[in-house]
């Protein structure tokens, strides 16, 4: 998952595909659309597939992982936007504008969930619960303002360069892969610690790619990320490397027998997409529409996994 | 997974839920007063509600006793949040400093630390005393310091509901709303609690405070959401009247019934030169040296401080503080510096004495001097010194004018002061027929109101040149003020003069013919009256002067 994404509807001389649709039906879909996008409930749906994707490969029973991940992700992505709404107004205006017209809700929302979350994972024990604040707790080291409150020597680490994608990656590499071990109360193996530098890796380039639409907004705001300080180009070779290097991990896991073949195969697909993704980054004109295919990658790879397990 | 043990689980998720969405709603409201302490708050609570969660759901008696152990973190940071939340949210921060919370953490701190080493003591006590019949490991607590740990937790409690119970009576929905949702919100847990060590609930098996905390997180929600808790925020209120209090300009000195001091505000302490601390408990009356006891029937006497030119005075008030059954409980004493005002009426003083003694001298001897001669040069000189009598005498009008309204306590009668004027007004002018009318029930009013009423009467008397001259003066009663009538049937004021009078000022190009109009404005502005001008049909001028009564029906005359 990343931390930035959002997408301007595109506007074109063209006659759009849905100009046959009813009008309600259109004005409908967009509305949903908007609140997906602009509140970040989409990201809930693909950490629910994640934290599946970690249940199938790892096979852990059903448990209540994946809701607490959801509730998790909504709780703290919406608050990020709550607390980042001023910020975004140069480089995601609409966004801005959605959440600050929606403050109140988004915020009594993003606060019940959390809370529901935390109850609920309870029911995993106290490593659940543990887990299920790390977050909460990372998010408040990151992008809150509690950090520079303690004194001039702190600031956010959001502005730190790599820390602040690595921060992201691993809050959400330890929920989606470690909630599910915590409620299972099941230990941890090889094939987990494959899976979650999978994830930590995959979510640090996910992190990065919205990055590189917010260089003005970032460099602003005093946020040093990879294309700030290295450049889009130059982001673009890193992004690839990430890829690639994972990819010999997968490779590698395999070959170990750590990893089994239906997985490995899914992932590895499911980096080839990241690769295709990463050759666009810079040149492509609707760079939201490119955070949001990334975090949809990993829909393509539960969807291959399951073909592959189950034959469906 | 949890294996649900008891009914009261679910209540227990419930009170986890709703506590940390409300603690995650406060601490974004940060840094509004007491956002933070009301996260800790929640924070124990929720806590305390997890640690028997995890007792409850623990496989082992000695996992099930950890649970609770740790709970006391939680226990002990509730009370310790809410009266630095009390004293935050109402605006009594300056007692929130580190010293003080230091020492509200210290029993907190003990029994957390005896609640992990309870195995070497026994004073608190956490121990297995069996199993439920769906399998839960019962723990019992007690020992001497749970008893002081208990005590300590109510006595916090009460002392942070005392704060907010003021905001009740708020003139504000938005504060009565908070503090009646603030005080559900703490009363209902501390309630159970109480009832719970007092053997309410033999059958619940764990202590139900943590449950009721559901109820406090929904009142501490609705406090938040519905009456705008970080919204609309009661702590200035309190900091204002200390504020107001400090900085005010007046000198301030509170005496209890003692005459100890027991408050003194910045002011009063550089009127007179000592430190607060070190004034505050010492006498009332060696440190304001007043020549009577106090007095309190808005008599005010004057406070010299330091010697010669370097001296200050200070006009002394004297208020009663009385308690709700009329008991005096002190005296607050206000120190008004005077000095300018003295220095003022000195100088009107030395004028004074200019005007009615050195001008009139002089001009006495300039005029026997003209009478030495004689001609036309003979006959301006005496004129023009006339004048100048004429003028000083205006100008010692104006300043006994304000003497006397300053110290005119009692006022005079109203129907004395008329026929004095008018008895005056017909020796200097013969030639004028004068006609007065009075009420029939007489009034004391300000004997500032004689300069006035003679300068109209002059006005009137000596500006009208025609055969047939009258002024009529009439004077009525209307509840609280009185009105004066001068009309008279002379050529009537010119609207220059008017013009200039309203303006209020006069510049080096625009001036009135002299003083006495003036002295007209000035002198029903001094005594808090107002008057107007208007034509006479056909001539003349009508003036209506308008006062405040003293008082209804003065006896004397001549008082």
């Amino acid at each position: 998952m990343a931390s930035k994404t959002n997408e301007t509807p595109v506007s074109t001389d063209a006659v759009p595909w849905h100009a046959d649709v009813p009008e309600s039906v259109v004005d409908v879909g967009c509305r949903i659309r908007d609140v997906l996008t602009y509140s970040s409930t989409y990201l809930v749906f693909i950490a629910m597939i994640e934290v599946l994707t970690v249940h199938i490969v790892l096979s852990i029973p059903p448990n209540p992982a994946p809701i607490v991940v959801g509730l998790v992700t909504f709780a703290v992505y919406a608050g990020d936007r709550i607390a980042d709404a001023a910020d975004d107004e140069v480089s995601s205006p609409e966004r801005s504008a959605f959440v600050t017209r929606h403050r109140t809700l988004l915020s009594v929302l993003t606060a019940i969930t959390y809370g529901l979350a935390i109850a609920l994972s309870l029911t995993g024990g106290p490593l659940a619960l543990a887990i299920t604040l790390l977050p909460g707790g990372f998010w408040i080291l990151y992008a809150s303002d509690w950090l520079p409150s303690l004194g001039s020597y702190f600031k956010r680490l959001k502005r730190v360069l790599i820390v602040n994608s690595t921060i992201v990656a691993s809050a959400w590499a330890i929920a989606v892969v470690g909630l599910p071990l915590a409620f299972a109360e099941a230990s941890v193996t090889p094939l987990a610690a494959v899976v979650f530098v999978y994830f930590l890796v995959d979510t640090f380039v996910n992190t990065e790619i919205p990055n590189v639409r917010d260089v003005e907004a970032d460099e602003a705001v005093g946020v040093s990320t990879l294309p700030v300080v290295f450049g889009v180009r130059r982001t673009r070779h890193i992004l690839y490397g990430l890829d690639l290097a994972l990819v010999a991990f997968v490779v590698a896991a395999l070959s170990l027998g750590i990893l089994p073949a239906a997985a490995a195969a899914a992932i590895l697909v499911g980096l080839g997409y990241a690769l295709v993704l990463a050759w666009f980054v810079g040149r492509n004109a609707a760079p939201g529409r490119l955070a949001i295919a990334g975090e949809a990658k990993h829909l393509v790879v539960f969807a291959l996994l399951l073909v592959f397990t189950t034959g469906i | 997974m949890f294996p649900p043990t008891s009914a009261a689980v679910p209540l227990l998720f419930g009170s986890v839920a709703i506590g940390v969405s409300a603690a995650i709603l406060a601490w974004r409201a940060r840094p509004n007063p007491g956002a933070m302490p009301l996260v800790w708050l929640l924070a124990g609570q929720s806590w305390w509600s997890t640690c028997i969660v995890f007792s409850l759901s623990a496989g082992t008696a000695a996992e099930a006793v950890f649970w609770t152990r740790v709970g006391w973190v939680g226990v002990m940071t509730v009370p310790v949040a809410w009266i630095l939340f009390s004293l935050e949210y109402t605006g009594r921060d300056e007692y929130l400093t580190r010293r003080n919370v230091a020492l509200l953490a210290v029993i907190p701190a003990l029994t957390v630390a005896l609640a992990l080493t309870e195995e070497y003591h026994g004073l608190l006590y956490v121990r297995e005393v069996g199993v439920t019949a769906r399998g839960s490991v019962l723990v019992e607590q007690g020992g001497i310091w749970y008893v002081v740990a208990a005590g300590y937790t109510y006595l916090l409690a009460v002392l942070g509901i005392v704060p907010i119970l003021g905001l009740l009576s708020s003139g504000a929905t938005a504060f009565r709303g908070q503090s009646a949702a603030l005080i559900v919100g703490v009363v209902t847990p501390w309630a159970t609690n109480v009832l719970y060590n007092l053997g309410a609930f033999p059958n619940v098996g764990i202590d139900p405070t943590p449950i009721a905390f559901a109820i406090s997180g929904v009142a501490y929600l609705g406090a938040i959401d519905r009456f705008r808790m970080f919204g609309a925020n009661p702590a200035p209120a309190w900091r204002a009247k200390q504020f107001l209090f400090d900085h005010i300009h007046e000198g301030v000195v509170v005496v209890d019934g003692h005459d100890t001091i027991v408050e003194m505000n910045r002011a009063a302490a550089e009127t007179l030169e000592v430190d607060v601390k070190r004034a505050v408990g010492s006498r009332g009356t060696e440190m304001l040296p007043l020549s009577e006891p106090f007095r309190t029937d808005g008599e005010r006497e004057l406070l010299t401080v330091g010697t010669g030119s370097a001296s200050r005075s200070y006009d002394v008030g004297v208020s009663e503080l009385t308690d709700r059954h009329g008991g005096t409980l002190g005296y607050v004493f206000t120190l008004h510096d005077v000095t300018r005002y003295l220095q003022q009426q000195q100088r009107l003083k030395v004028l004074n004495r200019v005007l009615r003694h050195n001008i009139r001298t002089e001009t006495n001897i300039i005029q026997g001097y003209a009478e030495r001669t004689s001609g036309e040069t003979a006959e301006t000189i005496t004129q023009r010194t006339a004048r100048i009598v004429e003028i000083s005498e205006k100008g010692r009008d104006a300043i006994d004018l304000f003497e006397d309204t300053v110290n005119d306590r009692g006022g005079t009668s109203l129907v004395g002061l008329l026929e004095r004027s008018l008895d005056d007004a017909r020796d200097a002018f013969p030639a004028v027929e004068f006609e007065l009318e009075y009420p029939a029930e007489d009034a004391a009013v300000s004997e500032g109101l004689s300069v006035v009423l003679n300068n109209l009467i002059e006005n009137a008397a000596l500006h009208n040149d025609g055969e047939d001259r009258r002024v009529t003066v009439t004077a009525e009663l209307d509840d609280d003020r009185a009105r004066l009538r001068v009309v008279d049937n002379g050529p009537g004021i010119d609207d220059y003069e008017l013009d200039v009078l309203n303006s209020g000022t006069e510049t080096p190009l625009r001036h009135a013919s002299g003083l006495g109009l003036w002295l007209v404005k000035w002198g029903t502005e001094v005594i808090d009256g107002s008057v107007t001008f208007e034509s006479n049909d056909p001539t003349g001028t009508v003036v209506t002067a308008t006062v405040p009564v003293r008082r209804r029906g003065v006896p004397d005359h001549n008082a």
